[in-house]
């Protein structure tokens, strides 16, 4: 018994002594929410955070920061001068980058990231096109705390295919991975609120090229398999009308499967969509299979062509975003692989987009 | 009478002595020596842990269920064999608290990261030391709480197949990796502890079926690596795992459930059972080997001094990377003293035979 009392008393001892050089009282945290970094004008680099405030019967509901620094170590450090809480990384949910900034490359602030263990790899990366901090700093009336509601944004987006959902774990992937470039969503300041700006298209970590916001689920077609999205199809004119649908509840499946012809790869990027028709003006009588089956070729057509511009401008901007390169490495020999400068040969790689469509339903109307 | 290990506790503590912190860097560990799926090393390895075993199990088999050190003593002078003791109770010794001395410089990492690291590592060495004064019957029974109190983690891995991607795993095996000698025993050092087994001899009769245990045992071991290398390898990119230092680390801190996230704090507090069992086998080693050199000193004084000698030595590696240098050197040692070993008993046994044999004949 006094054997047991004594190994007690000597762990409970060394527990609080061992917990007393790092103790940490929640009331003088700080917890960085969100992050931004934007490039100024003389090269340095603009760092700002949003704390939310935990404390209740505080009138604001968040607090932001603002330096200069040469990185965003050392504006954490110049951060906490400006701070009475003890700044804490561990919350942190978003990293804006500056288009800017990201287009002159961002791995050196990634790095930093992936290395704090502090920061989770789950953390956002997000691009703002303009200025990231003042997008993180400003008075939103309906949103008191923007990081907060650029988080929410984010993963309502994410979840509808509108941008793609980009971690710290899946961009240091890309990155680091051959025959996949990275991708990060765009946000926009609209003054009273923030909007979804598109699609970054990454050449390793140098922001290059974009895409519209209209042509993100055409990218989620060709990037892998989603169940949830939905999309508007502008169908052409027809007799003088401007035919458009919706496809709602969209599920997809994509194969990339590559074939050699004299050593020279032809891709073939087959998506199967599925979904429901929520929305159609055109001419077409969709309760009628055969409409049904005019208008899903319709679309396929549509889905095609949009695919096929997007393919190209990846290929001129020398961005594998859609991940060719690892399909085209998988259907070949290691050293036949090792041997081929990927980067330079994509451009030139044939990619044949075949996209087949099946509308599941129409809605409640049977006309 | 003493009590006898049975089967099921001896498998679930040949387990949990050989997972250790290793674990935490064995994916890695894989994609730098191996490059395209090296987890498909771990089933290779596994084998070469088999052979290991067989010579455990001539060594069984033909001492007749006798303990290691009355094989020994029985042909050999026991000065003579006073320096493989002493040698055995220095690496054993010194596995143990460098194994605990990793564990609490990563547990630092992530938590508590200026506090004194020598102070978590007196709380374990004397939870070890609480361990060890028990025997090896209550060792495995300890072993077997532990084992269920951290093997539910594993269904964390299903969080994971959502994201695997297979394109990820290429169809290249073994292409792009370093080959490199010394990282060979780096990725062993996570199968070792098996081989402590041989000590188990004497405390076991045919219902422990030992030689079972062991293989079961191992075999735990075995799918446990394959499935988190295998995870880990669909998860992260080749050249991502490389750069990792502990990658089992960053796959449980992207783990976010609904109600929670950022868990790889707790989860990471759990592998302490394996650890201190890790820990508490090499220790619980050592003082039996010490117990021929001093046979008539308290077995509990010997553990005593055993932990309080070994925790002195661990103030000497400060960082990470030294006690890297210590565990890879001391890795290299016990693997030749896992195969040694076993070779030098039977060599031991079939002296001893051939001189039974040539006494019945004379």
């Amino acid at each position: 018994m006094v054997k047991c009392i004594l190994i007690a008393s000597v762990l409970g001892t060394s527990i609080i002594l061992s917990a007393c050089s790092d103790r940490r009282i929640i009331e003088e945290i700080g917890f960085i929410q969100s992050a931004s970094y934007d490039r100024s004008a003389d090269g340095q680099l603009i760092i700002a955070i949003s704390i939310p405030k935990a404390d209740s019967g505080s009138k604001v509901s968040r607090e932001e920061f603002l330096t200069t620094a040469r990185s965003a170590k050392e504006a954490r450090i110049t951060l906490s001068r400006q701070s009475q809480l003890t700044l804490a990384s561990g919350q942190l949910r978003n990293v804006l980058f500056g288009c800017s900034l990201a287009r002159l490359g961002i791995w050196e602030h990634i790095d930093s990231l992936v290395r704090d263990t502090v920061i989770s790899p789950q953390v956002r990366i997000t691009l703002v096109d303009g200025d990231a901090a003042k997008l993180l700093t400003r008075q939103y009336k309906q949103h008191p705390i923007p990081g907060r509601y650029i988080e929410q944004l984010l993963e309502k987006s994410s979840r509808n295919q509108t941008v793609p959902k980009v971690t710290l774990h899946d961009f240091v992937k890309e990155y680091y991975e051959e025959g996949i470039d990275p991708v990060a969503p765009i946000i926009r300041d609209k003054g009273d609120h923030v909007e979804i700006g598109g699609i970054g298209l990454f050449r390793d970590d140098r922001y290059v090229a974009s895409l519209h916001p209209e042509e993100a689920l055409i990218f989620a077609f060709l990037r892998g398999k989603f169940n949830q999205g939905e999309i508007i199809m502008d169908l052409g004119s027809r007799n003088g009308i401007k035919e458009t649908a919706m496809l709602s509840a969209i599920n997809s499946k994509r194969r990339i499967t590559v074939n050699f012809d004299q050593g020279v790869p032809t891709v073939y990027c087959h998506a199967r969509i599925q979904g429901s028709i929520m929305e159609y003006n055109g001419t077409l009588k969709i309760s009628d299979i055969h409409g049904r089956h005019q208008l899903e070729t319709q679309i396929a057509q549509n889905v095609t062509e949009r695919a096929n511009k997007m393919i190209r401008l990846m290929q001129n901007n020398g961005v594998d975003s859609l991940g060719i390169g690892r399909f085209v490495r998988n259907s070949m020999s290691y050293s036949g692989w090792k041997s081929l400068d990927w980067m330079a040969k994509y451009p030139e790689v044939k990619v044949i987009v075949n996209v087949s469509v099946f509308i599941k339903d129409v809605g409640k109307l049977k006309i | 009478m003493k009590e006898k290990l049975s089967c099921f506790h001896a498998a679930i503590l040949v387990h949990m002595t050989q997972t250790g912190i290793v674990i935490f860097a064995l994916p890695g560990l894989l994609a730098v020596q191996f490059g395209t799926n090296g987890w498909l090393a771990v089933p290779l390895y596994f084998i070469v842990t088999l052979i290991n075993v067989s010579l455990i199990a001539i060594v069984y088999r033909v001492g007749e269920g006798k303990s290691i050190f009355d094989i020994l003593e029985r042909s050999i002078p026991k000065v003579m064999l006073y320096p493989l003791y002493v040698f055995l109770i220095g690496l054993w010794s010194l596995i143990g608290c460098i194994a605990a001395k990793k564990y609490i410089l990563l547990f630092q990492l992530i938590a508590f990261p200026t506090t004194n690291p020598m102070a978590f590592k007196f709380v374990i060495d004397l939870l070890a030391y609480a361990l060890i004064v028990k025997g090896l019957y209550n060792i495995a029974k300890t072993a077997t709480v532990f084992f269920w109190l951290i093997i539910w983690m594993g269904l964390f891995l299903f969080y994971f197949f959502g994201d695997l991607e297979w394109v990820t795993f290429t169809p290249f095996v073994f292409q792009g990796g370093h080959h490199d000698v010394k990282t060979y025993f780096d990725i062993y050092a996570a199968f070792l502890g098996y081989e402590l087994s041989l000590l188990f001899i004497g405390y076991s009769d045919r219902k422990t079926r030992l030689v079972k245990a062991i293989i079961w045992g191992n075999g735990i071991t075995a799918i446990n690596y394959i499935l988190i290398c295998l995870v880990s390898f669909g998860f992260f990119s080749l050249p991502q795992l490389k750069s990792l230092f502990v990658p089992l680390l960053d796959l449980l801190a992207s783990i976010k459930l609904p109600f929670i996230e950022r868990i790889e704090n707790l989860l990471y507090g759990f592998f302490l059972f394996s650890t201190i069992l890790t820990i508490g086998m090499y220790s619980w080693s050592a003082k039996e080997v010490s117990q021929r050199i001093f046979p008539t000193v308290r077995s509990r004084f010997l553990a005593f001094v055993i932990v309080l000698l070994s925790f002195i030595v661990s103030f000497i590696p400060k960082s990470l990377y030294e006690v890297d240098k210590w565990l890879r050197l001391l890795a290299y040692l016990e693997f030749w003293v896992a195969f040694g070993l076993p070779l030098l008993l039977i060599s031991v046994l079939i002296v001893q035979r051939g001189s039974k044999g040539e006494l019945s004949h004379g």
